[in-house]
């Protein structure tokens, strides 16, 4: 049997709540789109849509230009638990 | 005349009234090169995401202004010489929609310069508990 499915397809958040413009420094907010190595969630898991996708992606990479998203956790940095420090 | 966003970060290892005075230093920068600041907004000491120059943490301060679009040149290359300033994102508001958002910020952040000292009411806004947790499952 092939693979099931783990993640359901689901409606986009930001079209639901009428987002038109993310702001790079409200960081809780992004935690929606990263996952808990702080990479990028792919649309197909977060059901973002094209156009909010896009804006999400332009500012996590803000984010992370202003030390405010880490580009990377290793696993040391998974151990201290780095969300609560960004606080 | 253009909107921008600055976000600078100074260095921790400065007393803070150093700070302050440097922060003044950065603003000088923007309005010697004719660049009007609409607000500023302190985001405090806070802790890097990672280390930049062996430092964990810095104090954020971010910064509205419009000005010349020539301009950002000059003042990215005089906030490159400041050795006091670890980090900086210029974020360019260009688009209809980015502006009504600038001016949204710009609203924001006057309104948080002014209300802390009368009362603690932001420090209630900025832990929300709204938390969503992650999709993956």
């Amino acid at each position: 049997m092939a693979e099931r499915r783990k993640y359901k397809k689901r409606y986009c958040k930001y079209c639901e709540a009428k987002v038109d413009f993310i702001d790079y420094k409200d960081v809780a907010g992004l935690r929606f789109s990263l996952s808990e190595r702080y990479k990028i969630m792919p649309r197909r898991l977060t059901g973002n849509c094209k156009r909010h996708q896009d804006m999400v992606a332009t500012v996590i990479k803000r984010a992370r230009a202003a030390a405010l998203v880490p580009y990377t956790v290793t696993r040391k940095a998974v151990v201290t638990a780095p969300f609560e420090n960004l606080k | 005349m253009r909107n921008y966003e600055n976000l600078v970060i100074v260095r921790p290892t400065l007393t803070a009234e150093e700070i302050q005075e440097s922060l003044k230093v950065i603003q000088e920068v923007i309005t010697s090169n004719g660049g009007e600041i609409a607000a500023t907004d302190d985001m405090g000491m806070r802790k890097l995401a990672y280390p930049i120059d062996k430092n964990e943490r810095g104090f954020f301060q971010v910064i509205y202004y419009s000005a010349e679009p020539s301009v950002i040149t000059e003042i990215e290359r005089k906030f490159r010489l400041n050795e006091e300033l670890l980090r900086f994102v210029t974020i360019k508001y260009d688009t209809n929609r980015e502006i009504t958002a600038w001016n949204e910020l710009v609203k924001k952040a006057k309104k948080k310069a002014e209300a802390p000292k009368a009362e603690t009411a932001p420090v209630v806004e900025e832990a929300p508990k709204a938390k969503t947790a992650p999709v993956a499952e």
